[in-house]
């Protein structure tokens, strides 16, 4: 299980570098709307990042829930 | 020696303890023995300790799932007052597995029980206790007698 | 103990059968994610994210927004169309905005189906409807703000619903103009009515927190990205001005536009009911969002047994002043006060401070009853020695 939850890291952080390369390329090209758009998947990327650690256990609950 | 007892603390607004019930113990598990209180946070330490001085051999407290308290933070409060006193209970000689903190929303009953019935088995399986202490947990009116169970 | 037998009302009954499914909905959502990840146990703190967010896009549009007849449309298609990314925070703004709403009312029907307005509990719920009303009425001076024709024909009927009051109908919808008709003063109050009551939702706001001790004002990171991520997203693929509705115009004559339900709803039941309908409809709506902490109870006192014990009391002479109670209650309903006079046992007699219940907060939880380590607490209906007394019994071989 842990094994699938690393693999879906691996997947998010590809999306979110993908992402990020396409923001830059948004604002080189003025297209805002793309750069938006991929700030708001860059974003949607981290949240499941963090999901996924915090699933296989590499981080734990907020400090005032431990 | 008559069956092991086990004394349940449950939140009322917690676990939905209607079709769990039979009379004040839990319909699967006879030993277990449930006390309602309004919330997790109610519960004195001094009262568990005084289950467990009285005969108990085990006694839990049951509360909301963790972020779900009704009044916000009991079960957080009663599972760091449980961890103290089992810190406690060791340097009494009284194994902290005794002692547990459970937390179950309305609709986990199968979880529950199964949950209290693997205390139930974990507590079965320790070594019976030691002579109890004759000091009770909890301070006595003056004059008034010790109770049953001493 | 035994089962009070009495026969829950049929209020009782399908607010209990809401309970049931919103815990439900909880079952099913922390198979998914942990239990503190639920977003169902921030419903407070998205609906404070999204304000933040609100806050920080608005203050960007403030600065390009121009309130007269003339400039205002064009500022914001200035804003949208040659500002790098002024559509995008454009939407954010907007998208944002709706957002804020719906966390609001996952808020309000989570805290209501779950009887979190019990007792005291009933502070933060006046103090949160009227936050609801301000939410609304920010909204839609919003869409009035744009000066396109969807905004022009709001203004008009918004009026009309303000002239059906009785008796000062007519003089506080000239006060809303700024005059018997529309003019650059109506904007400039339109802006006033927009900005104004989303400061004073900060205001309002500590009122809504005064009572509760670690109030859960922000959700988990993950969400916080999520949500952000979420009205970034949709303003990219949905562009605002996209909508295309024209600039308004005296002599313009708009027939039909699109609405946004959870702001402009009222204008939508103009299709169906007269002004003064909408006025008295709205009116007792929120009437009756008041009165539920008051009217509404799903169980009878009977029902509720040991929840419904009474108010800690604090037994004077027990208590040695430690401030454990007052630390540990979620409500605030504990305040430490120099102590009048010693107290009776050993360990109070040389104390400095006294914990006193300030009844009126107090919801009657006994967690202060717990935090005590001198016996210096009781509920009424649950005393200690009950407690005991049970316990023996249960523990009788």
């Amino acid at each position: 299980m842990r094994g699938a939850y690393l693999a879906g890291i691996a997947a998010l952080s590809a999306v979110a570098v993908a992402a990020a390369a396409g923001i830059v390329y948004g604002e080189a090209t003025d297209r805002w709307y793309l750069g938006g758009s991929l700030v708001g998947v860059l974003l949607i990327a981290y949240a499941g990042i963090v999901l996924l650690l915090r699933k296989a256990g590499l981080i734990g609950p907020r400090k005032a829930e431990r | 020696m008559s069956e092991p007892r086990i004394v349940g603390f449950v939140c009322d607004w917690s676990v939905d303890l209607r079709p769990l019930l039979d009379g004040g113990r839990l319909r699967d598990l006879p030993a277990v023995r449930i006390i309602r209180v309004p919330c997790s946070g109610f519960v004195r330490p001094a009262w568990l300790e005084e289950a467990l001085n009285r005969g108990a051999a085990g006694v839990f407290v049951t509360g909301c799932p963790y972020g779900d308290c009704l009044n916000r933070e009991g079960n957080f409060l009663m599972r760091d007052r449980i961890d103290q006193l089992q810190r406690r209970l060791q340097r009494r000689k009284i194994d902290p597995a005794r002692v547990a903190m459970l937390a179950y929303g309305l609709h986990d009953g199968r979880a529950f029980v199964d949950a209290v019935r693997a205390f139930v088995e974990r507590v079965g399986s320790l070594p019976a206790p030691a002579a109890r202490p004759a000091r009770p947990a909890v301070a006595q009116p003056a004059g008034a007698p010790e109770g049953e169970g001493t | 103990m035994s089962e009070p037998e009495v026969r829950p009302s049929r209020y009782g009954r399908v607010m209990t059968a809401l309970l049931r499914a919103t815990l439900r909905v909880d079952v099913a959502i922390n198979r998914i994610v942990p239990s503190d990840y639920n977003p169902l146990y921030y419903t407070g703190g998205l609906a404070n994210l999204f304000l933040l967010v609100l806050v920080l896009s608005g203050i960007f549009l403030f600065f390009y927004y121009e309130a007269s007849l003339e400039g205002a449309f064009a500022s914001v298609r200035y804003l949208t169309q040659t500002v790098p990314y002024g559509g995008l925070l454009r939407g954010v703004h907007r998208y944002a905005a709706d957002a804020f709403l719906v966390a609001i009312l996952l808020h309000l029907f989570r805290n209501w189906f779950t009887d979190r307005y019990l007792f005291s509990r009933d502070n933060p719920w006046i103090s949160g409807m009227i936050l609801l009303l301000f939410a609304g009425l920010i909204g839609f001076t919003g869409y009035q703000l744009v000066w396109d024709e969807r905004g022009q024909v709001l203004t008009a009927l918004f009026v009309r619903i303000l002239r059906s009051l009785p008796g000062v109908g007519p003089a506080v919808a000239d006060l809303f103009l700024g005059g018997p008709g529309v003019s650059d003063g109506t904007l400039v109050r339109v802006l006033f009515l927009h900005i104004g009551p989303a400061s004073a939702l900060y205001l309002l706001l500590w009122w809504h927190y005064l009572r509760l001790r670690h109030p859960k004002i922000w959700p988990p990171a993950a969400w916080v990205l999520f949500c952000v991520g979420l009205v970034f997203l949709l303003a990219g693929l949905i562009p605002v001005g996209a909508e295309a509705i024209p600039p308004a115009a005296p002599a313009a004559r708009p027939t039909r536009f699109a609405l946004d339900v959870f702001f402009l709803w009222p204008f939508w039941l103009l299709n169906w009911l007269p002004p003064a309908g909408v006025a008295v409809l709205g009116a007792v709506v929120f009437t009756a969002g008041l009165a539920i902490p008051y009217l509404g109870r799903r169980e009878s006192p009977q029902a509720l047994g040991v929840r419904h014990a009474g108010v800690a009391q604090v037994i004077d002479g027990n208590c040695t002043g430690c401030e454990l109670c007052y630390y540990d209650c979620p409500y605030n309903a504990i305040i430490m006060v120099p102590s009048p006079r010693p107290g009776l046992t050993k360990a109070a007699a040389n104390r400095t401070l006294l914990a006193v219940v300030v009844e009126s907060r107090c919801v009657e939880c006994g967690i202060c009853i717990g935090a005590c380590p001198f016996e210096a607490l009781e509920l009424p209906a649950l005393l200690e020695r009950d407690v005991l007394a049970q316990v023996a019994e249960a523990v009788r071989a």
